[in-house]
């Protein structure tokens, strides 16, 4: 089993590695961000700021000082902002990951039940109904839903705040819509997997061969059906949190809430090389230490995994 | 609030009036240059009520609090006005008007220039404002301008606490330009012990200055909140609390309007193209046009022989082929407002000119004159970022005399960085490009930018500007250089070399609790707000109220 671990960790790191590699490179494909200024016509301003943002050297250079601030836990100071990259991102979590976990929880509530509801009814009203959940979560952007939201519940019926998070972390009034905005494309997905998945282990021998045995459905479908269905709907359920973490750029637009995906918008927006860099590396850092995890489970649970690698 | 006024209307104007080349000032030896800064308006006694919530269309961003490393942008003049303060700023009495100062004088052959600070001033911790602080901003300033500074500076010489004297090293006639607030952030002071302790990071996290408003939090790119300052010598702001928010990116408009709808906001901007209608149409909403600057066309590499708008005759069929009217009324619901130059009017140079005529048929007879007679094929017309909607509508005027294109887009930092390189930043020679000529100051300032041939960012070379351009640089008199700025004007818009469209309206919205209150359109009150002249915002935010 060490030697798993060893092995999958060794893995993770090297896509770690890729993934600040090519985001290193792609964002300076995008251009120069000085070029913009240039327009001001002070060329000696421009050029003060190409080297306190490090861009007047070669690559490779940039490069290394930036590997080198990355191992000491250094993302480099925002060309936007100013400020460290880390400490804006860090301010900024809590709030990203209160949003994340709410829309989470909706996506789970609204997406699961209505996929094992349509696996157990198939070609029923409830299917189609369930289908048609499916592609609206799907299809909708989640903007629009946001924006349809603040106006119904906003404007005309003044229930809901629309703006920010709130004072205190424990506000929940600002918190509903944007989750639910957020969460609502996230449960189509997960009406579709569990959907799927419990169509998939439905049709297995096995779960024939309990209901052979007289067992009562409710119990077929909780005990032995739901429970090995759950692998592949909590795997993308784990994905998809991560996803709402980071990059739930238009809802923290629309509402105005202070998460991680606006300081990825605004970066993109700027050309602010660090901001990007520090955004997408955190984003893939949990993506790849959520896999790193469920691996480890993975292996845990079935011993032909550890066994087979 | 209080109308007692103090009345300190300081005999400057008197001053300013003295005649170019008078006797020596209270400051400085030697004939004075004729200097047009108005006086404070002081008043004192208010009380701080209610909080003030705007929102910003964008992200906000730190940097703003620091006008040491003041960007290239009007928007960090909305921070300074809250939370710093100049010796000399724009204000509603005009585009110089004392602050921090309470006189100034500068040597009429440019070489000296002299300030009094008003007594007692301090920073928001109590400490004092000295010269001290303003010579340390001017020598570790390291925004935009500074080599300019730097350059034209030969010392600066610390009267005693209150008073002290630039010495140039030649002629330095933009100095009182640059050195307003508007231009450059060398201007607005911060405390330099302050301000060299915590470091330029720490200063941008938590800055101090000597503004109305003191800082309180910010949540970084979200949201910045600043208190009333009680103790700022102009005037105790109207509003206690004031709440700046960032609300850009794609739908943020929509946002910014239901939270004025929904009372969560007091004031926002930004209000253009789709949403405008509803703006205008709310009556619990106030709004005001806030004119920027013209919407310009511009020929990138006209001057090369094988372009199409090389030849004068296509470049005027391009004009005549525009019916502003119908753009301005499409675009903006009217509120455009029609003007002939291509720079703004609200500089002291600028040269009105007639509008221009839309007049198809005559278009379609000077493009078969030069040469076109099946009108012509453009290799792209290259909108402004976001309007891209605008671009569609021009290219259905030009292709109704014969010029047809099709749209080339950009994302904002592309277009921006295309465009900073002037002619440079498009291979085509067939190419149109929208763009709006916004540089504070003088007209002059967006001549030099965009027109004239040593600029990386220019459009425009022609000989003729060149010369003109010569002689300004040269001349040390500010009628001389009036006159050859009008000059250059009228050949851009008598060439054809930029063609003006309209001045373009970025609509600002305020809400009910706006004080003085009132309900669109009888309650106009509120147009106060933006009375500072080329301010793209509505400061001073002393004097702004709200219902409590």
């Amino acid at each position: 089993m060490m030697r798993f671990i060893l092995n999958r960790a060794f893995y993770s790191l090297i896509t770690l590695w890729l993934l600040v590699t090519i985001v290193f490179g792609f964002v300076r494909f995008t251009g120069d961000p000085t070029t913009m200024l240039e327009e001001v016509g002070d060329k000696a301003y421009v050029a003060q700021l190409r080297e306190q943002w490090g861009l007047d050297r070669p690559y490779y250079v940039q490069y290394g000082k930036y590997m080198w601030g990355l191992l000491r836990g250094d993302f480099g100071n925002s060309f936007q902002k100013s400020l460290a990259v880390r400490d804006i991102y860090f301010e900024r979590l809590p709030s990203s990951l209160k949003l994340g976990f709410a829309a989470f929880i909706i996506s789970i509530v609204l997406g699961v039940p209505l996929g094992i509801l349509s696996a157990m009814k198939v070609q029923t009203w409830w299917d189609n109904f369930g289908k048609v959940f499916a592609i609206l979560g799907l299809s909708v952007p989640n903007f629009f839903i946001g924006l349809m939201l603040i106006v119904f519940f906003g404007v005309h019926l003044g229930w809901l705040p629309i703006l920010g998070k709130g004072d205190s972390f424990w506000d929940w009034q600002h918190l509903i819509m944007p989750a639910f905005a957020l969460g609502w494309y996230f449960s189509g997905n997960m009406v579709r997997i569990t959907r799927s998945s419990m169509l998939e282990v439905m049709g297995s021998d096995y779960i024939k061969l309990v209901r052979l045995k007289g067992v009562p459905e409710w119990v077929v479908m909780a005990k032995h059906a739901l429970k090995n269905a759950m692998i592949p709907i909590m795997t993308l359920a784990g994905l998809n949190l991560v996803i709402m973490v980071n990059v739930a750029i238009a809802i923290e637009v629309v509402f105005n809430w202070p998460g991680v995906g606006q300081l990825l918008f605004d970066g993109m927006s700027n050309r602010d090389f660090p901001m990007v860099q520090g955004v997408v590396l955190m984003g893939g850092m949990m993506i790849v230490v959520l896999n790193f995890a469920i691996d480890i489970l993975y292996a845990y649970v079935d011993p032909r995994i550890r066994l087979s690698r | 609030m209080t109308k007692a006024m103090l009345g300190i209307v300081i005999a400057l104007a008197v001053l300013i009036a003295t005649p170019y080349g008078a006797a020596a000032g209270e400051l400085l030896s030697g004939p004075l240059a004729k200097l047009d800064i108005k006086a404070a308006v002081v008043e004192k006694g208010g009380v701080p009520k209610g909080t003030l919530t705007t929102a910003q269309h964008f992200g906000l961003s730190p940097k703003w609090l620091d006008p040491q490393e003041q960007i290239a942008a009007l928007t960090q003049q909305h921070y300074e006005y809250i939370v710093h303060d100049a010796l000399i700023k724009t204000m509603p009495q005009g585009l110089f008007t004392y602050s921090l100062a309470e006189h100034a004088e500068i040597l009429a052959d440019f070489t000296k220039a002299a300030f009094r600070l008003r007594p007692g001033l301090s920073f928001h911790d109590g400490t004092a404002l000295t010269t001290a602080d303003v010579k340390w901003c001017y020598e570790n300033y390291r925004g935009v301008n500074a080599k300019t500074f730097k350059e034209n500076t030969e010392r600066i010489e610390v009267v005693d606490d209150r008073t002290l004297i630039f010495h140039f090293n030649k002629p330095f006639l933009d100095f009182m330009t640059l050195y307003n607030g508007d231009s450059t952030g060398i201007g607005w002071v911060v405390p330099a012990a302050y301000y060299q302790k915590v470091g330029p990071d720490g200063f941008k996290s938590h800055p101090i200055g000597a503004g109305p408003f003191k800082f309180v939090s910010q949540e970084v790119g979200v949201q910045m909140v600043f208190e009333a300052w009680d103790a700022y010598w102009r005037k105790t702001p109207g509003v206690k609390k004031l709440v700046v928010k960032g609300i850009g990116g794609p739908g943020g408009a929509a946002t910014r309007l239901a939270g004025l709808k929904t009372g969560e906001l007091d004031l926002a901007y930004g209000f253009t193209g789709k949403i405008l209608p509803q703006v205008l149409n709310d009556p619990d909403l106030r709004w005001t046009p806030n004119f920027t600057a013209p919407w310009v066309l511009f020929f990138p590499n006209w001057e090369d022989s094988d372009s199409p708008f090389h030849d004068k005759r296509v470049r005027q069929a391009v004009s005549l082929a525009i019916n502003r009217e119908f753009l301005i009324h499409q675009e903006t619901q009217g509120l455009g407002a029609p003007w002939g130059n291509w720079i703004g009017p609200e500089f002291d140079d600028i040269l009105q000119l007639p509008i221009p005529e839309y007049n198809p048929d005559k278009a379609r007879e000077l493009l078969a004159e030069a040469g076109h007679p099946n009108g012509l094929q453009l290799d792209a017309l290259i909108p402004f970022t976001p309007y891209l909607d605008m671009g569609e509508r021009i290219l259905a005027d030009l292709a109704a005399v014969g010029i047809r294109g099709s749209l080339q887009t950009y994302d904002g930092p592309q277009y921006r960085g295309k465009r900073s390189r002037g002619r440079q930043g498009y291979d085509s020679k067939a190419t149109i490009l929208k763009s709006i000529a916004m540089t504070p100051g003088v007209a002059a300032s967006a001549i030099r930018l965009f027109a004239t041939c040593t600029s990386g960012a220019s459009f425009i070379c022609d000989e003729r500007i060149e010369e003109h351009w010569k002689q300004y640089n040269a001349s040390t008199d500010p009628e001389e250089r009036k006159e050859l700025s009008h000059a250059i004007q009228r050949i851009i818009i008598d060439d054809f070399l930029a063609i003006p469209l309209y001045i373009n309206p970025f609509v600002h919205a305020v809400g009910p609790r706006v004080l003085p209150a009132g309900k669109a359109p009888s309650g106009e009150g509120f147009h106060k707000y933006w009375s500072s002249p080329q301010a793209p915002y509505p400061y001073p935010w002393e004097e702004w109220q709200v219902k409590e």
